[in-house]
C-alpha cells in the first residue's frame, strides 16, 4: 500500500533539528516506459456528410464472428445460428444482432417540434426507463421483438448480443438464454521489481463559483511533487511515476449558455468563464509537469469537441506548461501502455449515459457491463454524441486492458475481475475531485488501487478540525 | 394608452390583406434527368455491375461513402467482396458515375 511505503522509511521525521547540509537527499522518480496507443481515437479528416447507419453496420460486421464463436462455445458447436430472415417458427436457434430499446420517455426531437401535440418540452429526468419499454433485436435486414428471460431494464441500445431461443407464433422471439462477447484476450503484463504507482484524478472543477477544492488540489500537487511531508513521505511520492487527469478539468459553471443568446453589446466586455479557468489549469499543470509525467484527458465540460472521441485539448491553451515534454494532451477515450500495464478509460460520459437509460446505478457495475459487452460506449450514437465512423467502430475493445477506468464518478470504487481466458482487469471508478477530494493510486506491480483523500476545512465545521491527509 | 377621442382605427378602418398561403417550403431539387442514349454497351454493363454491388445487403449501407471505400470496408471485415469490382473501380478513378454510389446526387 502507498501509505505503508511512506511510513516504513526511517528517514528523519519532521520533529527534528534541520539537517546541517544545505541540500537534503534527492529522490529520483523513475520514468516509466510509456507508449500511447490512442491513434484510433484521433482523426485527421472530419467529414460529417455521412449517416450513422455505417457505424452500426461496421459494429455488427466486426462483432458477428466473435459472437458466433461464443455462442458455439456456450450452447454447443451444433447450435443453429440463423439470420432473422431465415427464422422458422418454434425452431430452437441462436440469433446475433444489435439491441434496440424503444423507450417512451426517451427525449425525441420529433416529439418536441410536433405542432399537433403542442407539447411542452420534457422536464429533465435522471432516468428515462419506464415499464412500457420494449426490447428489439436488429440484424442487417430485419428486427424482432424479444421477450422472456432477459432483463430489459439492464440492456441498452446498441449492444451486440447473441440470443438463444425460439420464435413464437405471434412473431415475437422468446429468449431462453443470451451471451455477450465477453472479455477479449490479454497480453500478460511484465512482473515489476518494485512498487510503482499511477495517480488517477478527475473532475478537478476549476473555475467554479465555489472554490472549495482549491486547497485539496494544491495539497495533491504538493504531495505528488514531493513538497509535502518528511523524507519518508517524499520518497514514497517518488514512486508515483505518472499522473492521469481523467476529464472535467473545468467546472460546469464555466459553460455559459447565455453568452450565445444574449445581445452582443451586453457580452462584449465580459470574458468567457473558461478563459480564467484555463489559466488556473495551466498554472497547476506547470507545477505538475515540472516534476512528473502528466496525461490530460478532456471531459464533458472542457473546451474541445462534444462528440466522442473527444480530441486532445490544444496546446496553445497551455503556454506555460506545454513547454515541458512531460505534459501529454490526450484524447477521450484514452489507451496507453505504462510499464507494460495497459490502461484504457474514459472521462465518464459513456457510463453516465448508460446510467440514464438503464436501471443500473453503480458506475462500477456499468463499467463491468461495458467490458463484458466488449464495447466502450454502446449507446453511441443513439443517445451519446459520436463521430460518424464508417469503416470500423473504434470503441470495440480489441485487446483486454489491465486497468479499465472511468472518470467523474460520484464515489471511488474498484474491483479486480478475472476473465475466462486468464485475463485480470482492475476496474476503477475515479471520483470527482471537486466534490469528494479523493484521487486514486494504482499500484502497477500488484494491480491494487487505493484512494487518497485530501479533506480540508469545510465551511460549516463548528469544532476545530485538523487538516487530514488520510490514506 | 387610449384617448377619449377614439382610436385611429375609428377613422381609418383596418383592412386585412388576404394572407398568402404559408411560405412554401423549398423542396430539395430532384437530380437532373439522366442523359439519354448512352450508347456504350460496355460502360452500361460495368455500371450495372457496380449497381448490383451497391445494392448488395451483405456489405452494409452504400450512401455517403465512395464505392472503393465500401469495398475496402467489406474486405477488412472478411466479407469477400468480388475482386473484379475493385479492379474496375481502380481503372476508373476519375469518373464520378463509377466512383460514387447510386445515391450520389441526393443529399444526406
Amino acid at each position: 500500500m502507498f501509505s505503508d511505503l511512506s511510513a516504513q522509511k526511517e528517514g528523519s521525521s519532521l520533529l527534528c533539528r534541520p539537517a546541517s547540509e544545505v541540500q537534503g537527499p534527492v529522490f529520483e522518480r523513475m520514468p516509466p516506459t510509456y507508449s500511447p496507443c490512442s491513434e484510433r481515437y484521433t482523426f485527421k479528416e472530419r467529414s460529417f456528410s455521412r449517416q450513422y447507419a455505417h457505424i452500426y453496420a461496421a459494429r455488427l460486421m466486426q462483432m458477428r464472428p466473435l459472437l458466433s464463436e461464443r455462442a458455439q462455445q456456450k450452447w454447443g458447436s451444433d447450435v443453429l445460428i440463423r439470420k432473422l430472415c431465415d427464422l422458422q417458427t418454434a425452431e430452437q436457434c441462436c440469433i446475433v444482432g444489435t439491441f434496440f430499446k424503444r423507450m417512451d420517455l426517451q427525449p425525441s426531437i420529433l416529439k418536441e417540434i410536433s405542432e399537433e401535440h403542442n407539447l411542452l418540452p420534457q422536464p429533465a429526468r435522471a432516468k428515462f426507463i419506464s415499464e412500457t419499454d420494449e426490447l428489439i433485436l436488429e440484424d442487417e435486414l430485419q428486427r424482432i421483438k424479444l421477450e422472456g428471460k432477459i432483463d430489459r431494464d439492464k440492456c441498452v441500445t446498441g449492444s451486440i448480443i447473441a440470443i438463444y431461443g425460439a420464435e413464437r407464433n405471434d412473431g415475437k422471439f422468446t429468449v431462453e438464454d443470451f451471451c455477450t462477447a465477453d472479455l477479449p484476450l490479454q497480453t500478460a503484463r511484465p512482473a515489476l521489481s518494485s512498487d510503482r504507482f499511477v495517480l488517477l484524478a478527475s473532475g478537478l472543477g476549476l473555475g467554479s463559483i465555489h472554490a472549495d477544492s482549491m486547497l485539496g488540489l494544491q495539497l495533491l500537487v504538493d504531495m505528488v511533487t514531493g513538497q509535502l511531508g518528511d523524507q519518508g513521505e517524499q520518497s514514497g511520492a517518488a514512486t508515483i511515476s505518472r499522473v492521469l487527469l481523467a476529464g472535467n478539468l473545468l467546472s460546469p459553471s464555466t459553460q455559459d449558455k447565455d453568452a450565445s443568446t444574449k445581445a452582443k453589446y451586453l457580452t462584449k466586455k465580459t470574458q468567457a468563464g473558461s478563459v480564467e479557468a484555463i489559466r488556473l489549469l495551466d498554472e497547476l499543470l506547470l507545477q505538475l509537469a515540472a516534476s512528473v509525467s502528466v496525461d490530460v484527458m478532456p471531459g464533458q465540460y472542457d473546451p474541445t469537441n462534444y462528440t466522442l472521441p473527444q480530441q486532445p485539448l490544444h496546446r496553445c491553451m497551455f503556454p506555460l506548461s506545454s513547454v515541458y515534454p512531460t505534459l501529454q494532451l490526450v484524447s477521450n477515450p484514452y489507451q496507453a501502455n505504462v510499464d507494460g500495464v495497459r490502461f484504457l478509460g474514459t472521462s465518464g460520459q459513456n457510463v453516465s449515459d448508460i446510467q440514464r437509460y438503464s436501471s443500473m446505478d453503480s458506475h462500477l457495475e456499468i463499467l463491468e457491463e461495458t467490458l463484458r459487452l466488449r464495447h466502450l460506449a454502446p449507446t453511441a450514437p443513439d443517445t451519446l454524441g459520436c463521430y460518424p465512423f464508417y469503416q470500423k467502430d473504434p470503441f470495440i475493445l480489441e485487446e483486454c486492458p489491465h486497468v479499465y477506468f472511468s472518470g467523474n464518478a460520484p464515489t471511488f470504487e474498484s474491483k479486480l475481475i478475472k476473465g475466462a481466458d486468464g485475463q485480470e482487469v482492475l476496474l476503477v471508478t475515479v471520483p470527482e475531485f471537486s466534490s469528494t477530494q479523493t484521487a486514486c493510486l494504482v499500484n502497477l506491480r500488484t494491480l491494487e488501487c487505493e484512494p487518497v483523500r485530501f479533506s480540508a476545512f469545510s465551511a460549516d465545521d463548528d469544532e476545530e478540525s485538523e487538516m487530514n491527509i488520510s490514506h | 394608452m387610449t384617448t377619449k377621442h377614439g382610436l385611429i382605427t375609428d377613422s381609418f378602418k383596418v383592412v386585412k390583406k388576404a394572407r398568402r398561403e404559408g411560405k412554401r417550403q423549398k423542396r430539395p431539387t430532384p437530380p437532373p434527368p439522366q442523359k439519354e442514349g448512352d450508347s456504350d454497351p460496355v460502360r452500361e454493363e460495368e455500371l450495372q455491375k457496380l449497381l448490383k454491388f451497391d445494392l448488395d445487403w451483405r456489405f452494409g449501407p452504400c450512401t455517403g461513402i465512395s464505392r472503393l471505400q465500401r469495398w475496402e470496408r467489406a474486405k477488412l471485415h472478411g466479407l469477400n467482396p468480388p475482386e473484379e469490382i475493385r479492379d474496375l473501380l481502380l481503372q476508373t478513378l476519375t469518373d464520378p458515375e463509377y466512383k460514387h454510389s447510386l445515391w450520389r446526387e441526393y443529399p444526406l
